[in-house]
């Protein structure tokens, strides 16, 4: 089978009057200086990035080549991801392991990883203990981390509710897993304890994942509701709809690393119909300025 | 680095999608602007509407555009004459440039299986002519349609795509150890350091670029290549080289 040669290319689009639509050597889009910096290099000087949500260690029924940290480590250098802020698996679904694999998992990287407490409503005791612990390990810990669907409690639970006031009381950052329709975390939950709590600010993980306009409502209705990208960051058309309605200072760049590949992650933004500026506040203007870095 | 997207599609689909792809000039336009030589697409009316219909619609659609788009039609068993029968179905996909086919299998009313494909299975078996099988979403076939179509069919060329990003390496690697034909397409594989670990395991020559575009964007499956930690050789034989030696089979 014929390959149709560039050279071809060119001569078609010249005889087309059309030497402006010719391909450009950059890939994926030819007007981001950003994008091609990392087609360039894998990753940008400019542009560190900042991973709200991540995840460690190996989960049931998922192959991760790299799921440890010194992995996962390389993973982020070679894309320039600067911080992964991240909830350990074994913390989210060992209650006698608790947070402590993610304690340690810091302290051993400091330069790349920061944790959420992985708050399990089942275990009341253990989130008194990691709350009241919370302040000495205060170079490990970035906010707090909900995944009510899988522990099957609504987040407007009164088992949630000593959580949220410690996030109430510091301002935390609250990482919530959240999903279209679900009766745990989906968008009248969140709405609930929107309503109860100013302070914290709720970053909705997976932005309500299919109900778009849910997520955007509650952004608009909530000054401390943040949208956060994983899984749904590379279907099409999602992060300009996000930015159109709500603009883009309200966006997390994330990953689910070691789930997610980072550069798939970070391509699908610069694919993304918005510009290099929308890029550097998604990836890691938003971050910095809430993790007061 | 060339790019040949293996697994791409326009039309209006009829659930209304945030970003759709029209037409076929729509789909160049846009691989135009990613960077992206060709595609093997399809035409959404074949999985929302009727595959034969939609067939013709792609034929059609890709005419203009011979050297950037190939067509992949999708099948129906062929006892109810609507479509043509093996032999017949093979020279009119030569003469519309349709390269491959694939099958919309739920929640369609057919099996996958011997009594209503074997003739065209065979065929396809000795012509060496790709079966592109979703796994995940609308139309797929999920994972034990996928098993058991490789079971009864084990020398099939089967590219595993639309293949879900949670997590499905314990799913697909068995089929690709059992079956020495089986490809994968990476449309919706987001696993981190997965290419490697492909790679490595397997070697680079079963793996295809997709992008699952308009429903994704280019740019994933693009950077995850590029920068992959493999062989310039092994990145150009995933970005386009291994999608140009399975369509050849003329």
């Amino acid at each position: 089978m014929r390959r149709p040669r560039s050279l071809t290319r060119a001569i078609d689009c010249y005889l087309q009057g059309d030497l402006l639509t010719m391909k450009t050597d950059t890939p994926i889009r030819s007007d981001s200086a950003l994008a091609a910096e990392f087609w360039e290099k894998g990753k940008s000087e400019s542009c560190p990035i900042y991973d709200m949500h991540g995840h460690m260690g190996p989960f049931h029924s998922i192959y991760f080549p790299r799921c440890q940290p010194e992995a996962m480590a390389h993973s982020m250098d070679i894309a320039g991801v600067k911080l992964l802020c991240f909830a350990h698996h074994a913390s989210l679904f060992v209650p006698e392991l608790g947070n402590r694999p993610a304690i340690e998992a810091v302290l051993a990287f400091p330069d790349h990883f920061r944790a959420y407490v992985s708050i399990n409503p089942h275990y009341p005791e253990t989130i008194r203990k990691d709350i009241a612990d919370y302040g000495r390990n205060s170079e490990v810990f970035v906010g707090l981390k909900f995944l009510a669907d899988y522990h099957q409690v609504p987040i407007s639970d009164d088992r949630y509710r000593e959580a949220l006031e410690f996030a109430q009381e510091r301002s935390l950052p609250i990482l919530i897993h959240t999903w279209r329709g679900s009766p745990c975390d989906g968008p009248e939950q969140v709405r609930k304890i929107a309503e109860r709590y100013s302070k914290p600010k709720f970053l909705l993980a997976h932005s309500l994942c299919d109900d778009w306009d849910a997520a955007t409502q509650l952004v608009k209705d909530f000054p401390n509701i943040y949208l956060e990208l994983t899984a749904v960051v590379a279907r099409r058309g999602v992060i300009p709809y996000f930015v159109q309605r709500i603009g883009s200072e309200r966006l997390f760049f994330g990953t689910d690393l070691p789930w997610f590949d980072e550069h798939f992650y970070i391509g699908a933004v610069l694919s993304a119909d918005i510009t290099d500026d929308d890029r550097h506040n998604i990836f890691h203007r938003n971050a910095q300025k809430l993790l007061g870095l | 680095m060339d790019f040949f997207d293996a697994n791409c599609f326009f039309g209006l689909p009829a659930i209304k999608m945030l970003k759709p792809c029209p037409t076929a000039g729509d789909l160049v336009s846009a691989m135009d602007r990613a960077g992206i030589g060709k595609a093997l697409c399809w035409h959404v009316a074949q999985r929302d509407y009727c595959d034969v219909v939609g067939n013709k619609l792609l034929a059609e659609a890709i005419k203009p555009y011979s050297d950037r788009l190939y067509g992949c039609w999708s099948i129906v068993p062929p006892q109810t004459g609507e479509m043509p029968k093996p032999p017949a179905l093979i020279d009119a996909m030569l003469d519309a440039n349709i390269r491959a086919l694939r099958a919309f299998v739920l929640p369609r009313k057919f099996v996958l299986g011997v009594p209503a494909f074997g003739d065209l299975f065979d065929l396809m078996f000795e012509r060496q002519i790709p079966l592109f099988l979703p796994i995940i979403g609308q139309g797929g076939a999920g994972w034990q349609g996928a098993y058991d179509l490789l079971r009864d069919f084990p020398n099939l060329t089967c590219v595993i795509c639309n293949c879900g990003d949670w997590g499905p390496d314990m799913l697909f690697r068995p089929l690709l150890e059992a079956y020495p034909n089986v490809y994968f397409e990476i449309s919706e594989y987001t696993l981190d350091g997965g290419i490697e670990a492909f790679v490595k395991d397997y070697g680079a020559s079963r793996l295809l670029f997709g992008t699952g575009f308009p429903a994704f964007e280019h740019g994933g499956p693009m950077l995850s290549i590029k920068h992959a930690e493999i062989s310039e050789e092994d990145k150009c034989a995933i970005a386009s080289k291994n999608l140009e030696q399975l369509l050849d089979w003329e």
